[in-house]
């Protein structure tokens, strides 16, 4: 399937989303479900720290921007796989933005076929202004029926 | 705060492996925790309606399996870089592995590169990636 797009998409911001301020609770049962034992991460007090991955849970209101090419709009696409990079850990009483890109767009050819990838990005502040962390999410179309 | 020291790791040093019971309630509890419960993520006849086997594991659930296996092997806050990709199911009720590797070590920036993956109880991947950590 040919992909033909314009390419001033990339990059260009779709949604800015504020998150209401976190909760010691909310880090804590987080950072519970996945079997975590480490105090700074379980034990409420100033030492409260989030799971370096608490920042996924974080999305913008609006996932994909209305200006996807068309041929990928109404179709349904799976989570292929994320990257994170990680800045200032979320605290207890953080308020955090979730600013959301296209930050690529490409076709890959495999054994099952050709497939459509595209990356939403993620970029994560804090009410300080501080990065805490850029999440790639790879987002994928299989080729059209 | 305990962990690895940068000259105390070495390029082949293995992370795990280590086995874990992943539960349907432990899955569900992570589902209620990211506000995502949905049937895919809590309960089986939800899940199959959906075309899937039963219900699974959360893609990003696996991601902060992986991060866990990571921080407490290197210590907590040394995390700087985790991908992954996700290859297969990972569905709860079983056993599944938690895995890595040291694959390079960078002496200028005392940040060590790591290959991390979940697999079955069979020796499938089902999850793969990479990490950075930087060690005192």
């Amino acid at each position: 399937m040919a992909l033909e797009f314009d390419r001033s998409i990339l990059g260009e911001e779709f949604d800015r989303t504020e998150h209401d301020p976190v909760t010691a609770d909310e880090l804590i049962a987080f950072a519970r479900a996945l079997g975590e034992t480490s105090s700074c991460h379980v034990e409420a007090g100033p030492g409260l720290v989030g799971h370096p991955t608490y920042c996924i849970r974080f999305r913008g209101r609006k996932f994909f921007p209305d200006n996807l090419p068309e041929g990928l709009r109404s179709r349904m696409s799976f989570d292929a796989g994320k990257d994170i990079e990680l800045g200032a850990p979320v605290c207890a009483g953080d308020r955090i933005t979730v600013v959301s890109t296209v930050h690529d767009l490409y076709e890959k050819t495999g054994r099952s076929g050709s497939m459509v990838f595209v990356v939403v990005r993620f970029t994560m502040t804090n009410q300080r202004g501080e990065l805490v962390a850029i999440v790639d999410n790879r987002m994928m179309y299989r080729g059209q029926e | 705060m305990h962990g690895r020291r940068f000259d105390e790791v070495h390029e082949g040093d293995e992370l795990g492996p280590v086995a874990h019971y992943l539960s349907k309630d432990q899955v569900r509890a992570y589902a209620r925790a990211v506000d995502h419960y949905y049937p895919r993520f809590t309960d089986d006849e939800g899940a199959r309606r959906e075309g899937l086997p039963g219900m699974i594991t959360p893609g990003n659930m696996s991601m902060g399996l992986l991060a866990t296996l990571v921080t407490g092997w290197a210590g907590p806050g040394r995390l700087r870089r985790l991908g992954t990709t996700f290859r297969g199911l990972v569905l709860p009720d079983r056993t599944i592995r938690l895995c890595g590797a040291v694959t390079q070590k960078d002496d200028a920036t005392r940040a060590v590169e790591l290959d991390v993956w979940i697999e079955s109880d069979e020796g499938e991947r089902l999850v793969i990636g990479t990490a950075t950590v930087a060690l005192p």
